[in-house]
């Protein structure tokens, strides 16, 4: 079990609506006692993505479940806590990881007739990078639920420390693991 | 130039009567005796300490409720998408 205390820890996106909705009481008392102690940290690429969704759903969806969508856009946008900047030096650190890994380590993510891209995939791919150099600039452990995404990037950063110079390793915690 | 004052001001104080359950106020005395301030420090500081927490739990839940209107009554595909992650028909490739 990670100690809530023990924060501030960046989220990734899927780690932030995992636990968001997470209803079992474990999960949900370590969630209070962490924002006892701290505000969830995202990076703005989590933002982005976040409202990316909610825009496609809305405009998908019929006329009377907008409504709905649009306020929980709303209350998602409402109660952010920290966002981390996309700013110089995650920018360097993002981009040094691109070039290790430049193909994404696990295929399209696909269920029975929908399949996501390759386009998709990469640009996905080239967003956990970012989010990972965020972790690594703020020096703050990443809680992730995409442990084939996430792993490979700390792998590639143990080989390589002289392409980061003062920072790593890259700590991860899966969000299963919390509580 | 921003500069912090030198002395912080005092705070604004009121006088008030309340009634306490007796054996927090035995407690209270007893502290205030051990660190020798006056009963009513050792009050005010576990007011504000009680007041900070119970602005904190409420900052707590409106967070944990604000995540529950933005992720509750989507499907597990819609929630892919609210993810980052898109998928799209293998027809219409």
């Amino acid at each position: 079990m990670v100690p809530p205390s023990s924060g501030p820890f960046l989220f990734d996106t899927s780690a932030e609506s995992w636990l968001g909705r997470a209803e079992h009481p474990s999960i949900s008392a370590w969630m209070r006692e962490y924002l006892s102690h701290d505000e969830i940290h995202i990076s703005a690429v989590t933002v982005m993505e976040r409202v990316r969704g909610y825009s496609l759903l809305w405009r998908r969806a019929e006329k009377s479940r907008q409504e709905r969508i649009e306020g929980a856009r709303v209350a998602y946008l409402t109660k952010l806590g920290r966002v981390w900047p996309v700013d110089g030096a995650v920018a360097v650190v993002a981009g040094e990881i691109m070039a290790l890994l430049p193909d994404p380590p696990t295929p399209p993510r696909q269920s029975h007739q929908l399949r996501e891209s390759r386009q998709e995939r990469l640009a996905r791919w080239r967003f956990d990078a970012m989010i990972a150099a965020t972790a690594l600039v703020a020096r703050v452990p990443l809680i992730h639920n995409n442990a084939g995404d996430f792993e490979s990037i700390r792998t590639a950063i143990e080989r390589s420390p002289e392409r980061f110079p003062n920072l790593g390793p890259l700590d991860l915690i899966r969000c299963a693991s919390l509580a | 130039m921003n500069r912090k004052p030198r002395f912080s001001l005092p705070l604004k104080k009121r006088r008030t009567t309340l009634t306490l359950p007796a054996d927090s106020l035995t407690e209270a005395q007893r502290i205030a005796r051990t660190r020798r301030v006056n009963l009513s420090t050792v009050i005010a500081e576990a007011l504000s300490e009680g007041l900070r927490l119970q602005t904190v739990g409420e900052r707590s839940e409106e967070v944990l409720e604000s995540y529950k209107k933005a992720f509750s009554g989507f499907s597990d595909e819609e929630m892919s998408i609210l993810d980052g992650v898109l998928l799209e028909s293998v027809n219409r490739r």
